[in-house]
């Protein structure tokens, strides 16, 4: 297979499905399993083009035929990849958990489908406008995605994301425009080379329009405000989307503008720290009051984004590479704990523990790794600063071991709550999930520990996206996969 | 020019932002779309230039005193999503109009809290024996004082 096809594919596949799904009903079993099934393809087609990417370094398709500089480019490095892999990992997983509960709206599958295309080709472009119009895509079936089941919460919780989030691309797309009023290019790497003959105050505002318009994405401190009402109200499975891929867009942006805006970065790194530990704390501060499950980790995802702001800001190789195996692991943990919230019965506690440890960072949970590369990050940054640098990584590693701690206190609050209570409430006892579903939280489980006891593959990933954040060529030959 | 399109840019914004903060939930659909509207003027500012209409350049022509199609294309872009969005944020006010009879969104957030209390008190029939207010309750009472 080329590398033309193997990189149009995995976008391709679940557009033009989403296109055929949104004719028929999703309440039929069949359609369920079909949509499933493509995205399974598609999942299996993009997992192949990142072994290809990490083997041969990047891939690059001017569409059209276009000459290069005048068509729009798509090209896979191994940041894209690594932050494609997982959210579509994530909404297959969230698809089969809905298909085996029985889906309750005939848009479902279409919508998730165009989520998946959206989101691919956003984390495969090469292109700031297409990078906007893929976000689009993918924001908008979102919307559609939080009104899932049309409780009155569920819509009014749509419709104030759907406002907020509008606004995020507002901002965003100003940016992109001005970007490319200053670079006259809307290409990311002439982008990055032009930036620097630029006038410096024009660069530093649209580096900063383009951090509020991700941080919204993501949900970072100043910018959480529509977070927690969109998580409490929506269904398991969207909620695991929209924290375990949609979220992805706010990290990955914020990483690849940061590679494209390097100075810019450098100049606001004490602003990026500073927020990025106020939502570690706050996020972990407002987690461990609160007493519903989905209240919980919906404070919880602001304090985990925490966590990859700080390691961005950190930056250099060891900090970007720490903010995207933790984006990576935050992804797995959060679809993971969403979709074990909304179950009952056996080895669900069990599995609901694995989630819990990981996002405490615990050994042998895979949240542990993550950890430790960002505690990594600190020390890095620190070593060569002088008594500024030492007192800054002081600071920052108490900050993340203060979160730690903090996380795992609520996380086992509501474990105890909600899984160790002996008298089920209301004295009728809760009847088990379906097997299938249980099944499914049961595997994402598993590959929480199983990353974590063999990180090898995620730690070269995390390199190699740093790699292409850096500008330094990676070790493209691939090696480290052996334990 | 430019300080015309900037003026332009900041008052279509600045009214989109008004009527956001606004309680009728058709006012905020409107805004986001002024918003957004700014948000296509600001391309097509940020890529004015003079020339020919710039369909055809022909290889060898003036093309490059042509002005830059490609703004045109992203704004017309951008206007397209927009008008999308808004047929969703439409339909989604309309579905909570049909359930609520109201636009005001914090009607609509006091009628949800009284469900959800109701509920609340159907499934736990020990909360009856304290009668406490609910949020709801206080909620009322507060906005009318």
């Amino acid at each position: 297979m080329t590398d033309q096809t193997l990189l149009v594919l995995p976008a391709g596949i679940p557009w033009v499905l989403a296109a055929v799904f949104a004719l028929l009903d999703g309440r039929r079993r069949w359609v369920g399993r079909i949509a499933a099934v493509g995205l399974g393809v598609s999942f299996v087609s993009m997992v192949a083009l990142a072994l290809r990417v990490l083997r041969d370094g990047p891939v690059e398709v001017v569409a059209g035929n276009w000459p290069a500089g005048v068509g729009i480019v798509l090209r896979a490095d191994a940041l894209g990849v690594a932050f494609a892999v997982v959210s579509i990992g994530v909404m297959l997983v969230s698809l089969l958990y809905e298909v085996s509960l029985g889906m309750r709206s005939r848009t479902f599958p279409a919508v998730v489908l165009f989520m998946a295309a959206g989101l691919t080709g956003l984390f495969l472009t090469g292109d700031i406008f297409n990078f906007y119009v893929f976000f689009e895509v993918s924001v908008t079936a979102a919307y559609v995605l939080t009104s899932y089941r049309e409780r009155d919460y569920q819509v009014r919780a749509a419709f104030i994301f759907a406002i907020v989030n509008l606004f995020g691309s507002v901002v965003f797309l100003i940016a992109a425009a001005s970007l490319y009023h200053v670079t006259g290019s809307l290409e990311m790497q002439t982008v990055a080379e032009r930036l620097g003959e630029t006038s410096p105050n024009s660069a530093i505002t649209i580096a900063v329009a383009i951090f509020v318009a991700f941080s919204l994405k993501l949900g970072l401190f100043p910018f959480h405000f529509w977070l927690p009402a969109v998580y409490v109200g929506s269904h398991p499975p969207v909620a695991a989307i929209l924290s375990g891929a949609l979220a992805n867009i706010g990290s990955y942006g914020l990483l690849r503008f940061g590679g494209i805006l390097p100075d810019q970065l450098a100049l606001g790194t004490y602003a990026v720290l500073i927020l990025g530990s106020a939502s570690i704390i706050y996020g972990a501060l407002q987690s461990i009051s609160r007493s519903d499950v989905s209240e919980v980790l919906a404070y919880s995802a602001i304090g985990q984004a925490g966590y990859i702001l700080l390691a961005l800001g950190l930056g250099g190789p060891v900090g970007f590479s720490a903010a995207v195996i933790y984006a990576v692991v935050n992804s797995l943990n959060k679809a993971l704990l969403f979709l074990v919230a909304g179950l009952r019965g056996p080895l669900v506690g069990a599995a609901f523990a694995v989630g819990a440890l990981s996002v405490a960072g615990v050994p042998p949970a895979v949240g542990f790794i993550a950890k430790i590369a960002v505690f990594k990050a600190a020390l890095a940054a620190g070593a060569g600063g002088g008594t500024a640098g030492a007192v800054g990584t002081v600071v920052f590693v108490t900050v993340i071991f203060v979160g730690g701690a903090l996380s795992f206190v609520y996380m086992f609050q509501i474990y105890q709550r909600v899984f160790l209570a002996r008298e089920p409430q209301g004295g009728h006892v809760e009847k088990p999930s379906p097997r299938a579903t249980r099944a499914l939280v049961g595997v994402l489980a598993a590959l929480v520990l199983v990353f974590g006891l063999w990180p090898e593959p995620l730690l070269v990933l995390g390199e190699e996206a740093a790699a292409v954040l850096t500008g330094s060529p990676g070790d493209v030959s691939g090696g480290g996969d052996s334990p | 020019m430019i300080l015309a399109f900037s003026l332009a840019v900041a008052v279509v914004f600045g009214s989109g932002v008004f009527l956001v903060i606004q309680r009728d939930l058709l006012r905020v659909v409107v805004g986001i779309v002024l918003i957004s509207n700014s948000a296509s003027l600001f391309i097509v500012a940020a890529g004015l230039t003079r020339g020919a209409v710039p369909i055809v350049p022909l290889p060898g022509g003036d093309g490059a005193s042509a002005s830059d199609p490609l703004v045109q294309a992203m704004a017309l872009t951008a206007l397209i999503i927009t008008s999308s969005v808004t047929a969703l944020l439409l339909s989604l006010i309309y579905r909570l109009y049909v359930s609520h009879d109201t636009m005001d969104i914090e009607d609509i957030s006091v009628a949800e809290l009284r469900e959800a209390e109701a509920l609340e008190r159907k499934n736990r029939p020990e909360i009856e024996e304290n009668p406490e207010k609910g949020p709801a309750a206080e909620e009322l009472e507060e906005r009318s004082r």
